[in-house]
């Protein structure tokens, strides 16, 4: 956040009245999952997951989200057969594939050296339609589970494979719910580095919105290629998870209205939202959240009406417990980058409980240094 | 726990922003040296033992007789414009007369081009270029030691900022700190184009006095995205009595049910009262205290809350002639709000803001009714309908604005605001002014 207050004072004198400036990255969104090279389409349901790769016969794509589908095309004079490669996949993760009429299309499994990276030979044929999901066996079990939550690791990329280590300690966690700033200045370099790094050092995958420090370089354009969208929703265990992007402190209209259709599908079922950026910092005085905090009240407003269960954050580089509108909110920027002094925390994330029926049962500090 | 800033913290951000507001030095133009009036030249001078009690007498006088003594050479100076120009008319008070100004027409600075261009580029980097090209090395001194200041306390705040990853314990103090220093920057950057521009227009002074009572109406408009609003109705009031000001100010969406409201008063603990200014030189210090009300009927929330702070003005002549006519502006408090939302949601947060104000402005007028200011500002607050920048870091940026305010008779004027922060708005209001015709 430090860095990113200067930046911003210096940026703010640039952009004087730029009042909607996630505009562009909300629009953007709209593009990931989306690609056609070749004769081969490919459309991925809600931008779960981005496009690394796509050529005639292979498709790669990094995940973000437990479960996804992809609905492949082919032209009639396209190749049979497609290599899928999957990143950032649940480490029980399986593919089913079938075709327009219903019917089931061959997969075939390749063995994986890592825990999140995924490959399988789908047969498609040439002049059809396959849709491919993504998932683990589970996916919609009504049981109880267990998630990290964990934000801004930016400078310490290079020591967050600590973070990994401890999390693999717990072989409850599912997965990695990130609140942003994954990297210093967003550039592709560092994401690649990160995507490294998670492939490399941890055993589950890491689900994340991008936070401000990602919009440093070109608007977060390396982000919409290399690890998807800003903003998105899905469901594991029946339990709803929104990720929203409040990089520059506010939340565009367009994503304001992708997330009333979140919290309508959710209004009955446990939600848990993450932004980077809180709506409200809990200590007033910084001022480390929302742009307005008219705006920020009534976002807070709109997710406690529509019952959200549990709200993560980051932003702030430290460890914070408190409510916003009655909902138990958690700042959690304990991924590395320059820590808040004088906290009595150090690098740490949250190991989360929720159950599909009961609610968020526990939030828990885990400490990493 | 949306309180966590201790309460040493919050005295000492106030303690350290009265103490600079404190030690400003006296009035050039009351500076009366080794002629210096005691206790018992002001009382045998004072209408009790015969002689006048016409506010500001003394000083007018004083402050001829120091621009006679620099202009030895020169032609007379410039006697004080008369409002009337019936001569039959007894001596004017100090409170119609145009304030000498402390140039004589002989010595007064031309308006030059090149330092004119040279405050901008580089002029905007190096704060003091304009005046020293101009000739005035002295006013540029002023400037670049002002620019450092400034510097300096960016650094002094700013450093441990980072160092300290923006800490709970320590953040308000050192915010307050740095915003200050970013205000002396912007303030020797703003001087420093004052100085090199000023020459093309006579400078305004301050006004001798201001209306007991002003009441404002008029329209003000916000773009932000994050509302529906767009049109409200603008009302306000000003109440002037001895050291107290009252104000409230409602802001009204008519379609949309949006109000805003913030009441409350100020109390002036150093310089002339504003009814009547015009006895001092414009410096001032007051402590404010106001309250918030504001519905969202259509976000479904209400805010409401308390603030508190302190507000100063410095007539830049102080620091140099070439600045007179011009000032600038601080304020520093903190704001308590709470939120509360139809239905089942429940806020029991108390939350706290820290306000911080800083500006530049000239007055408008030289003398008269037609009596007002202009002012360029940075407002810290991110609670108003303005709101803060929305930027690559957040939410941390306040907005920038431009105000006007001006009295064209002794009963009409207009207002006018333009503001940038995560919204734009703008806004025009008609003034009626009861009382204290000039």
């Amino acid at each position: 956040m430090n860095g990113a207050m200067w930046q911003g004072v210096l940026a703010a004198l640039l952009i004087t009245a730029c009042v909607r400036p996630a505009e562009e990255r909300a629009t953007r969104d709209a593009a990931v999952g989306r690609e056609e090279v070749g004769g081969v389409s490919v459309e991925v349901e809600g931008g779960l997951a981005s496009v690394r790769a796509l050529a005639p016969g292979g498709l790669e794509l990094w995940g973000q989200a437990p479960v996804f589908s992809a609905k492949v095309t082919t032209a009639a004079d396209a190749p049979s057969g497609l290599l899928l490669t999957v990143h950032n996949a649940m480490p029980d993760a399986e593919l089913t594939a079938t075709d327009d009429s219903g019917g089931g299309v061959p997969v075939e499994p390749f063995p994986s050296v890592r825990p999140t990276l995924k490959v399988w030979r789908v047969g498609v044929r040439p002049g059809s339609v396959a849709r491919l999901t993504v998932s683990p066996p589970d996916w919609d079990a009504d049981a109880p589970f267990r998630f990290a939550a964990l934000a801004d690791v930016q400078e310490a990329l290079s020591r967050v494979g600590d973070v990994y280590a401890r999390m693999s300690e717990d072989p409850s966690l599912r997965f990695i719910f990130f609140a942003g700033d994954l990297t210093e200045r967003g550039q592709r370099e560092e994401l690649e580095e990160f995507q490294q790094r998670l492939e490399f050092g941890a055993r589950i995958p890491l689900f994340a919105t991008l936070g401000n420090h990602e919009t440093f370089t070109q608007d977060a354009r390396a982000y919409h290629q290399r690890v998807g969208r800003g903003s998105q929703h899905f469901v594991f265990h029946g339990v709803h998870f929104s990720l929203v992007d409040s990089g520059n402190g506010t939340v565009d209209p367009i994503v304001e209205t992708q997330l009333d259709g979140w919290l309508d599908e959710a209004r009955d079922a446990v939600h848990v939202v993450a932004m980077h950026v809180p709506p409200l910092d809990p200590v007033g005085v910084r001022g480390g959240g929302f742009a307005s905090r008219n705006e920020a009240a009534g976002l807070v407003g709109k997710l406690a009406r529509a019952g959200v269960d549990l709200t993560l954050y980051g932003h702030i580089h430290s460890y914070y417990s408190f409510s916003n509108a009655g909902i138990p909110a958690f700042i959690s920027g304990g991924g590395g980058a320059i820590p808040e002094r004088f906290d009595g925390v150090g690098r740490h994330y949250l190991a989360v409980e929720v159950s599909p029926r009961e609610g968020v049962r526990d939030v828990g500090l885990v400490r990493v240094d | 726990m949306a309180s966590a800033l201790h309460l040493p913290g919050r005295w000492a951000v106030l303690a350290a922003v009265f103490a600079l507001l404190v030690s400003a030095r006296p009035a050039r133009a009351q500076d009366l040296g080794s002629d210096s009036l005691s206790a018992l030249d002001l009382l045998a001078r004072g209408p009790e033992l015969g002689a006048s009690d016409v506010p500001g007498e003394s000083r007018a006088r004083k402050a001829a007789a120091d621009i006679t003594s620099r202009t030895l050479a020169d032609p007379p100076v410039k006697p004080p414009e008369r409002v009337s120009s019936d001569s039959s008319l007894p001596e004017p008070m100090a409170e119609v007369a145009v304030p000498p100004s402390r140039w004589s027409p002989a010595e007064r600075p031309t308006f030059k081009p090149l330092p004119a261009v040279a405050a901008v580029v580089p002029g905007l980097v190096l704060h003091g270029l304009g005046p020293w090209l101009a000739g005035d090395a002295k006013t540029g001194r002023q400037l670049f030691a002002l620019e450092g200041a400034g510097l300096g306390l960016i650094a002094v705040g700013g450093v441990p900022i980072v160092l300290t990853g923006a800490s709970r314990r320590t953040i308000g103090p050192l915010y307050a700190v740095t915003l200050a220093g970013a205000g002396l920057f912007s303030i020797s950057a703003l001087s420093n184009l004052y100085a090199v521009m000023a020459p093309v227009v006579e400078p305004g002074v301050v006004p001798a006095s201001l209306p007991p009572l002003e009441l404002e109406m008029g329209y003000q408009y916000v773009h932000d995205p994050a509302f529906q609003y767009d049109h409200f109705v603008a009302l306000g009031a000003v109440a002037r009595v001895s050291a107290f000001r009252l104000e409230a100010a409602a802001r009204m969406a008519p379609g949309e049910g949006n109000t805003r409201v913030r009441a409350g008063g100020a109390y002036r603990l150093m310089g002339a009262p504003e009814q009547t200014l015009g006895q001092g030189d414009g410096t001032s210090l007051d402590a404010e205290l106001f309250a918030l009300y504001h519905r969202f009927p259509t976000e479904g929330f209400t805010v409401g809350g308390g603030e508190a702070g302190l507000r100063g003005r410095y007539a830049m002549a102080r620091l140099s002639p070439r600045l007179e006519g011009a000032f600038a502006e601080a304020s520093l408090g903190m704001s308590f709000q709470g939120y509360s939302y139809p239905g089942p949601p429940s806020d029991d947060n108390l939350h706290e803001q820290l306000l911080f104000t800083f500006g530049y402005g000239v007055w408008l007028g030289r003398g008269g009714p037609l009596r007002g200011e202009a002012m360029i500002f940075y407002d810290h607050r991110k609670d108003d309908l303005a709101g803060g920048m929305r930027t690559l870091g957040g939410g941390v940026v306040g907005s920038v604005g431009l105000r006007g305010r001006v009295l064209l008779s002794n009963s009409w004027g207009i207002a006018a605001e333009a503001q940038a922060g995560g919204a734009l708005v703008g806004r025009l209001s008609l003034l009626y002014a009861l009382g204290g015709e000039t």
